[in-house]
């Protein structure tokens, strides 16, 4: 890649051709009465319009933003009206989908507008005019490449694999200023690599200058990432997958997708986020490559395993042909590009909501842990009631040019995250062991000790908290438990039709809310205190003291994770020494692809040194570009709010 | 019958071929001044705690009627922060290789096995023996000092199928003063284990202005010829534990000297 380009984007330099828009068009919107398509269509135009073409020193692949903010379209007193009618997911607009590029990249946008509606055409008219008019700056720049390259695409199909880039990427960034979020990139080392053969057979491209391109494609997400603020800063979706099997089940990982491991682990940056799906067929190789940019410290890859995902999604009603083209949403949600529909994310059950619940209600009454386990399965299915009986009428606001590149939509899916697994599990067990079994302490004294956050009792904080049965720990009992409550999520679920007419998805995700749930609550029983997170997604709790990542993953692979396929992926953090030598590297791409081999579904595994990520604390200016892994995304760390960076912090680091 | 460990570490990359489990042996006949696990000296339990973090609210210190406490005039089981913890444990090889056997299925998936470490593996020899004879299908190896009488390092090194043994010092005066033992015994077992058949590397612990001057290492070149080597280089953290257990860390320097690993006929640095 260029190191011009890289250091022009990573010291922000671009930034200066930005602009905001102060006017309010939703009131304009309001008062001429427009439809929300109208809308739409029209806040397109403007933007297209505005968008000053700017290419930058060393750029092949164009497009960048210059405006900074997206006007909404209804106003806050139009969003309330909405709401009283209708359900609304987050923000409203369409979101972590996976649209069909591939096609359009195939056949051009011209021939696109042949089918589109009204609204459609009009979109891509205007794409078509920012086109030209980057083609103009082209020009004048005397970068004649560039020119050539948009004479041709968004038009017309692209031929080659440098047209075929640029095309993804004024998809991908028209995709983002009509207003949609969490924009995923899909299957891009399968859609891509017949360009990239083609150019390759014909000498037009070694392996090494076709990388070189690679990468100044990956640098173009990260042009306007800071724009496409989640959560917290990073948190954007930009999330591709490579490898895994064909519609045929054959193992499809290429060239490319060696390519696209290798261009990341070169940027590290935080875009695009790299998924790699395996099984236990995948060569060993291609584990060793994953290793490799894991070294880099990018919390990339992220591995699912398609020996589960893909039957567990054929189980929940999928077509087989269609599961076996499976993408991670945002962060790891399984969804089916082009014909996908499904919101992935529209809810989220605590499992230590439910047994605090429980604990409150009736550990004083029930005689056996059998009966109290009988009250947690009531209260899941409660709780399932209570979730799903809120989500009727759901609206997105209709994206024009988004519905272009999507396929008639076969799935309607929704995804139900399942939080906090192992404080449940843990502070199951220490019940059962403790209260139950062992009688040592009592319904009250336990309740006492939770609801003071052991001010009461203070001697049963360390037991709970460090002597007692975990998951991770070897404790059987606690992992038994986690079988049980996942599955009575899932039986919950089961057989509950939606309001577009799908099902319902449990899952083992818990994105944010392992802060979010985490205050919903006090302490808990396993001795975590009040205002402490849980483990983000599928992992152990944060203080737990755990045998070791052999233990962890013996733990967390016991679950029926084909009936709890939403996605939610287990987190190791090892430490930055394991990856110190090659025979090393090796060892830990063996470790991942025995956890594949003992069923996993889905691994996060980061390489992280505590030291360095204090010291980032300490003096943030020294660390830039320091990456670390959030629940389902890869972020600079200093950029975090603190609540995130010692959530980092405070998870299990395991070391040589 | 029962020895005494004080770790069992799940996933170490440097333990031997593959992926390691390794056990640590409590106790050590020698006393090197750069030792990283100082909890793996002696070879009764102790108590350890984390000093660092410790915010002296008290509760260790108030008497408690926890039988396991009782040796250590603590409580183990108060400190809020889990901080208070016993090094050692005193296991049956039965239950012992029962736990271990839980990995067996990892191990093989990962071409690994279990390493015996400590501390001093050799110090306990009858317990190493029935547990290795009791670990059978395993890959079977240890790391050790190599300081034992011979028939005894016989006895053990012939249940093993890999040995990975220190040579620190040839000078057997600088062997005494720096770990408190000289290197007689250690290489008259490296002779025996030189023609023992057993597959081996000789280790050397690469520590700064101690064994990795340039004399120490062309000497033990010499005793090691063209046996299999591997060059540990220093690590910055070797004496984080030592205020655990209430000891002090002597070793000053940090970096180790530069070396040329070319004297070894068969070398490699870890």
């Amino acid at each position: 890649m260029s190191k011009q380009l890289l250091r022009y984007i990573l010291e922000k330099e671009h930034h200066s051709f930005r602009k905001e828009i102060t006017e309010n068009w939703a009131a304009e919107y309001c008062t001429k009465g427009l439809s929300p398509e109208q809308r739409m269509a029209d806040r397109f135009e403007r933007l297209t319009n505005m968008e000053t073409p700017h290419i930058l020193p060393d750029e092949n692949i164009v497009f960048m933003r210059t405006i900074k903010n997206i006007p909404d379209i209804f106003t806050p007193e139009e969003w309330e009206q909405i709401k009283e009618k209708r359900f609304i997911h987050e923000l409203g607009y369409m979101s972590n989908l996976s649209p069909n590029y591939e096609d359009t990249i195939a056949m051009g946008l011209l021939e696109k507008r042949k089918t589109a509606d009204e609204y459609g055409r009009h979109a891509i008219d205007n794409i078509i005019a920012l086109a030209d008019r980057y083609k103009e700056e082209a020009e004048k720049q005397g970068r004649q490449d560039v020119a050539n390259v948009l004479e041709r695409v968004p038009r017309y199909s692209a031929r080659n694999f440098r047209e075929a880039l640029q095309f993804f990427r004024i998809l991908h960034y028209s995709l983002w200023l009509e207003g949609n979020y969490h924009n995923t990139v899909g299957r891009f080392d399968q859609y891509m690599y017949p360009y990239y053969k083609e150019d390759i057979e014909k000498g037009v491209y070694t392996k090494e200058s076709a990388l070189e391109l690679l990468e100044d494609f990956f640098l173009s997400f990260n042009k306007d990432s800071d724009l496409y603020v989640g959560v917290q800063q990073g948190d954007n979706g930009q999330s591709m997958v490579l490898g895994g099997c064909n519609e045929d089940g054959a193992e499809v990982f290429n060239e490319l997708s060696e390519l696209c491991l290798i261009a990341s682990r070169n940027l590290k940056l935080i875009d695009p986020k790299i998924n790699l799906r395996v099984s236990k067929n995948t060569p060993i190789q291609v584990f060793e490559l994953g290793s490799e940019l894991t070294k880099a410290g990018l919390g990339f890859p992220q591995y699912s395993n398609d020996d589960v995902v893909i039957d567990g999604l054929v189980k929940l009603g999928y077509d087989r042909m269609d599961a076996r083209n499976y993408v991670v949403a945002a962060c790891w949600e399984f969804i089916i590009p082009k014909c996908g529909g499904d919101v992935a994310n529209i809810g989220a059950l605590s499992f230590p909501k439910i047994v605090d619940t429980v604990l409150h209600r009736s550990l004083t009454e029930v005689q056996s842990f059998e009966d109290f386990m009988e009250k947690v399965k009531q209260e899941i299915n409660a709780e399932c009631d209570r979730i799903t009986g809120k989500i009727k009428d759901l609206w997105f606001v209709p994206s024009p040019f988004l519905s272009i590149l999507m396929n008639e939509i076969k799935y309607n899916n929704f995804g139900i995250h399942g939080t906090g697994i192992s404080t449940a599990a843990d502070s199951l067990a220490a019940i059962k062991q403790y209260v139950y079994d062992e009688k040592t302490v009592s319904p009250a004294e336990l309740t006492e000790a939770v609801d003071s956050d052991f001010a009461e009792h203070s001697e049963l904080l360390p037991l709970l908290r460090y002597h007692a049965l975990k998951m991770g720990a070897g404790g059987d009992i606690a992992d038994d438990i986690s079988v049980q409550l996942l599955d009575w999520f899932a039986d919950s679920l089961m057989g509950r039709k939606n309001c577009r007419g799908g099902i319902y998805r449990p899952g083992t995700g818990s994105a944010m809310y392992y802060l979010w749930h985490a205050d919903e609550i006090g302490a808990s029983p396993d001795g975590r205190r009040k205002g402490e997170p849980f483990g983000a997604n599928f992992s152990p709790s944060l203080f737990a003291k755990v045998n070791g990542p052999v233990s962890v993953i013996q733990s967390f692979t016991k679950q029926h994770f084909e009936r709890v396929i939403n996605g939610g992926p287990l987190t190791l953090e090892f430490h930055s020494s394991m990856f110190s030598d090659e025979d090393s590297v090796k060892k830990v791409a063996l470790f991942v692809k025995t956890y594949i081999r003992m069923g996993g579904h889905q691994l996060q595994l980061n390489a992280v040194n505590a030291e360095t990520l204090k010291d980032a604390q300490k003096r943030p200016e020294n660390y830039p570009q320091l990456v670390v892994r959030i629940w389902g995304w890869s972020a600079y760390f200093v950029e975090l709010d603190k609540e995130y960076q010692d959530h980092v912090l405070a998870r299990q680091e395991y070391s040589l | 019958m029962t020895g005494i460990i004080f770790d069992i570490k799940e996933m170490s990359l440097h333990d031997g071929p593959g992926t390691r489990v390794t056990v640590f042996f409590k106790g050590c006949p020698l006393r090197c001044v750069w030792c990283h696990n100082p909890e793996g000296l002696k070879k009764e339990t102790e108590l350890m705690v984390k000093v660092a973090q410790c915010e002296h609210c008290g509760r260790c210190m108030k008497p408690c009627a926890h039988l396991e406490c009782m040796p250590f005039e603590r409580c183990l089981l108060a400190c809020p922060k889990g901080l208070v913890g016993v090094a050692g444990k005193l296991v049956e090889t039965k239950t012992l290789s029962q736990q271990l056997r839980k990995y067996k299925d990892f191990l093989n998936m990962n071409g690994g096995g279990i390493t015996l470490s400590g501390g001093e593996p050799l110090m306990q020899p009858e317990f190493a023996v029935e547990l290795l004879q009791n670990l059978r299908g395993f890959h079977r190896a240890i790391q050790t000092s190599g300081y034992a009488e011979s028939e005894v390092f016989k006895k053990v090194i012939e249940n093993l199928d890999y040995v990975m043994m220190d040579i620190k010092l040839a000078d057997p005066v600088l062997h005494k003063k720096y770990t408190g033992v000289d290197n007689v015994k250690i290489l008259k077992n490296y002779q025996i284990l030189k023609s023992s058949g057993i597959p081996y590397v000789i280790r050397i612990p690469l520590i700064p202005g101690i064994t990795d001057t340039s004399e120490n290492l062309k000497a033990i070149s010499k005793i090691a010829q063209d046996s299999p080597i591997e060059l540990l280089r220093y690590n910055t953290f070797a004496g984080a534990k030592y205020p655990m257990v209430n000891k002090k860390y002597t070793v000053k320097e940090t970096k180790n000297n530069e070396v040329d690993i070319t004297i070894f006929q068969n070398g490699k640095m870890l």
